[in-house]
């Protein structure tokens, strides 16, 4: 459990028995967490054990249902706000970044904060510059106060995040995954930026997949699973084995962890050599076989969605070749429908569903083919078949004039599925096709996909769930970096294997 | 509920519209003694059939998520066009008017091309259109009122009669009905909501979104140019200012009309009783005397209502339970 009696170091925040529900199951139970001040400190976990629910009640985002917050020696009340949490000097440097566009680097630095001419109250630019350049070289950035953020690269502009964030006097750094877009020479400034900050008196909380980060940098790391603390590992006891084996938490006799891979032997449906892309994955090839579920595991920002889109025909890609039935292939999303491909895009409600149209109007758009001739569609014929992919599904409830954006994520999910089971399918992609879905609606789609498998169906899964993976696969491919590092053809695999591959621990293999 | 009970219920969503206009028309014919005389609504008609034209065209804009602000212009200056085939080029007036209708599409074209092809924002892609093609009414009228009186056979369209009724009629009731088949019953109806209701689901679903918002900006001019052939014809005049705020009627009829300024939903049925809604209260200003500086604040404040009542996102509560008690309109 979190001991912090430790009397010598100073905690900079305490939380104790926080819990929080989103109308339902209990996303956080009882969690302990505390940083001391200048210290590195990872939040690690599975996806969906609740360290981004954590983390948006610390900043503020989200409030807690039930709990203590210490911040600074100071009670945090269930009113904290995201600007409360600024305020007291807790600072997010988001992934998805947050700098503005067209301005400069000191513009960004001062927003709001902005130094006045006396009297007048207009902006003293030369004055804001020289302040922001100043704190630009005490850091030693390679940066100007004057460059425009347009120009800068991402790692660039990280950096300019965080000068935004110690200019707010911010005393608690947050970083989610925040090395996912970055190069691995931009990665390594990064941590020296980061070891500059605990200097400072700074702490940093970070988030990461990547266990050598978290493994190089960390002071100490807290463990996370299924909305529960597992444990808090001090400096001397982290190790990247250890803490994926606190993560997963499950006992390797549980039967749905022990899984079997086996290479089917089937017609092969789709065969990938040397794909590349820049920037996105290289030299990729692979066999699809009549019937197989191939897993595709990898961290997110491996390559796995790009390769997906890519094989499915949404962007293009620069090398390689692609047969599909022992053809050769030019990949194109219409060409792909119209050959029995099926996708099912990572983010449902943004890439997925037409939220503000029917179920049948969702289900009627991927097979005009089938309802309409010469240009005209047969209103009769697209009700019969969504009615057939709401009984196929049991899709809930079952009318099909409701717009799909009225339905629970996990019927959403089948009214995306559903418009394909419909087709002549011979290959189906899914990407994270069980992301914010109840259990049933879950087991469900697991149910469908070994169903066509069974019935012949190829299946590319891509998923960072790991259980989810090892036991729907046949077999399991792992990108990292946009590079296959890891097969997993024959044998028992565990979930602590692929996710090792997926890290870049290898015992015996080459990265 | 019982089926026929929602059945009924829905019924009375759909007619929603209906009841209104004619709560419209019972208060206009209140203040005004004139208004519900014959030679009054006849009137009224001739507006309502040039909006209702264009209406049947520029309905796909906002359907595909975007905007046509270039209607007006582009009305008047197929007139123009019209006009300068017929009377100086001496062109026979059906292939004159063919020639004027290829014209209104490849403006169309351009409008829908720079749109996707180049990532400008439709708003300003038309009213860029809007100006230019002004620009160019102007330029090859040179700023005249144009009389136009000659020939006979195009005139006929806006004068003519056909069992008892005039022929503009017929032809709006053709682009309606061609416009809510298209909408309703054809994969290109289909592909346009989809792209409206979410551009990336209709990609990954096989439509291609950039074609789809092309076709709709061709629309939504070819019909703006039937519509300034069939004004220049009934007033035959060709005027370069002729159909200025013709685009914010148009607007107003669709949005009051139920369709959707966000994208993938829209009603062509609810775009034609917008556009005699719109005709009546444009009438029952003139007949009421106010003066006409004051039907832009009317039309402007019209919008606005249709819009609180008819789009999704974030309402103050009253409106919100105003819109429920009204039933969900927009479907």
């Amino acid at each position: 459990m979190a001991e912090n009696s430790d009397a010598s170091e100073e905690v900079l925040l305490d939380c104790r028995k926080i819990c929080k529900s989103y109308n339902g199951p209990m996303v956080l139970s009882d969690v302990d967490f505390s940083m001391k001040r200048g210290e590195i400190h990872a939040l690690v976990g599975e996806n969906g054990a609740g360290k981004s629910t954590l983390i948006k009640i610390i900043t503020g985002v989200t409030g807690r249902n039930s709990g203590t917050m210490v911040f600074e020696g100071k009670e945090i009340g269930h009113d904290h706000s995201r600007t409360g949490a600024q305020g007291l000097g807790i600072a997010v440097i988001y992934q998805e970044l947050s700098l503005i566009h067209g301005m400069t680097v000191a513009q960004n630095m001062f927003l709001t904060k902005e130094p006045r001419m006396p009297v007048l109250g207009i902006i003293n630019i030369r004055r804001m510059n020289s302040l922001a350049q100043a704190m630009i070289d005490r850091y030693g950035f390679n940066l100007k106060a004057t460059d425009v953020i347009d120009g800068l690269s991402i790692g660039q502009r990280q950096t300019v995040e965080i000068l935004k964030a110690l200019n707010g006097k911010a005393s608690l750094m947050i970083m989610d995954e925040p090395t996912s877009s970055l190069t691995s020479a931009e990665s390594a400034q990064l941590f020296g930026i980061i070891r500059q900050l605990k200097a400072d008196g700074i702490s940093v909380l970070y988030i990461s997949h990547r266990m050598e980060e978290v493994f190089d940098l960390s002071d100490r790391v807290t463990v996370l699973r299924d909305g529960r603390l597992v444990e808090v590992l001090e400096k001397e006891r982290i190790h990247p084995n250890e803490i994926i084996r606190l993560m997963i938490g499950r006992c390797l006799d549980e039967k749905d962890s022990k899984c079997v891979m086996e290479r089917k032997g089937g017609e092969v449906v789709l065969d990938v050599h040397g794909l590349s892309s820049e920037g996105k994955f290289s030299d990729i090839s692979l066999q699809l076989h009549a019937g197989e579920v191939l897993g595709i595991g990898g961290l997110v920002g491996s390559g796995r969605t790009e390769l997906v889109r890519a094989i499915y025909g949404i962007d293009a890609h620069d090398s390689g070749s692609i047969s599909f039935q022992g053809k050769p292939w030019t990949p194109g999303v219409s060409q792909s429908i119209r050959g029995g491909f099926g996708f099912v895009p990572e983010e449902r409600r943004l890439q997925g569903i037409m939220g503000g149209i029917s179920i049948t109007g969702n289900i009627g758009i991927t097979n005009l083919d089938s309802i309409a001739g010469k240009g005209f569609v047969s209103d009769r014929k697209e009700l019969a078949l969504s009615r057939k992919a709401v009984g196929l599904l049991n899709i809930k409830p079952a009318e099909p004039s409701l717009p799909v954006g009225n339905l629970s994520g996990g019927n959403q999910q089948k009214v995306v599925v559903g418009k394909w089971l419909i087709r002549d399918l011979r290959l189906l992609i899914v990407d994270e096709p069980t992301v914010g879905i109840d259990i049933g609606a879950k087991e469900e789609m697991y149910q469908t996909i070994a169903r066509l498998a069974s019935e012949g169906v190829s299946v590319i899964l891509v998923s960072s769930d790991l259980p989810e993976l090892t036991r729907l696969s046949d077999r399991i491919l792992v990108l990292r970096k946009g590079r296959i590092v890891k097969e997993f053809a024959e044998g028992a695999v565990t979930e602590e294997d692929v996710l090792r591959a997926s890290s870049g621990i290898l015992e015996g293999g080459a990265a | 509920m019982n089926l026929t009970a929602a059945k009924a219920r829905q019924l009375l969503k759909d007619l929603r519209l209906f009841f209104v206009l004619i709560l419209l028309m019972a208060v206009l014919s209140v203040l005004s003694p004139r208004f519900l005389t014959l030679g009054n609504l006849s009137n009224v008609l001739w507006s309502v059939c040039i909006i209702g034209i264009m209406c049947s065209g520029f309905i796909y804009a906002p359907i595909t998520g975007g905007i046509d602000l270039s209607v007006g212009s582009m009305a008047a200056l197929a007139g123009i066009i019209a006009n300068v085939l017929m009377n100086q080029v001496g062109i026979p007036w059906v292939p004159a008017l063919v020639i004027t209708l290829a014209c209104g599409m490849f403006i169309g074209f351009i409008n829908g091309i720079v749109t996707t092809k180049f990532g400008v924002p439709a708003f300003i892609v038309t009213m860029a259109a809007k100006t230019y093609l002004f620009g160019i009414a102007m330029l090859v009228s040179n700023g005249d009122m144009i009389t136009i009186m000659k020939p006979k056979g195009f005139l006929a369209i806006g004068v003519g009669k056909l069992f008892g009724l005039p022929i503009p009629i017929y032809i709006m009731v053709a682009v309606i009905v061609a416009s809510h088949i298209l909408l309703k019953h054809t994969v290109f109806g289909r592909k346009a909501i989809a792209v409206g209701a979410n551009e990336v689901a209709a990609k990954l679903s096989g439509v291609d979104p950039d074609r789809t918002r092309i076709m709709a900006y061709v629309l939504s001019a070819t019909a703006a140019t039937v519509a300034g052939i069939v004004m220049a014809s009934l007033t035959q005049q060709a005027y370069a200012a002729n159909a200025g705020g013709y685009e914010l009627d148009v607007i107003t009829a669709v949005v009051v009309g139920g369709t959707s300024l966000m994208g993938g939903s829209g009603s062509v049925a609810g775009a034609l009783i917008g556009a005699v809604m719109v005709g009546f209260i444009n009438n029952g200003l003139n007949l009421l005397n106010m003066p006409s500086s004051f039907h832009p604040l009317v039309t402007g404040v019209v919008i606005l209502l249709a819009l609180l009542l008819n789009q999704g996102g974030k309402m103050p509560k009253f409106i919100l339970s105003m819109r429920k008690r009204l039933g969900d309109p927009g479907k």
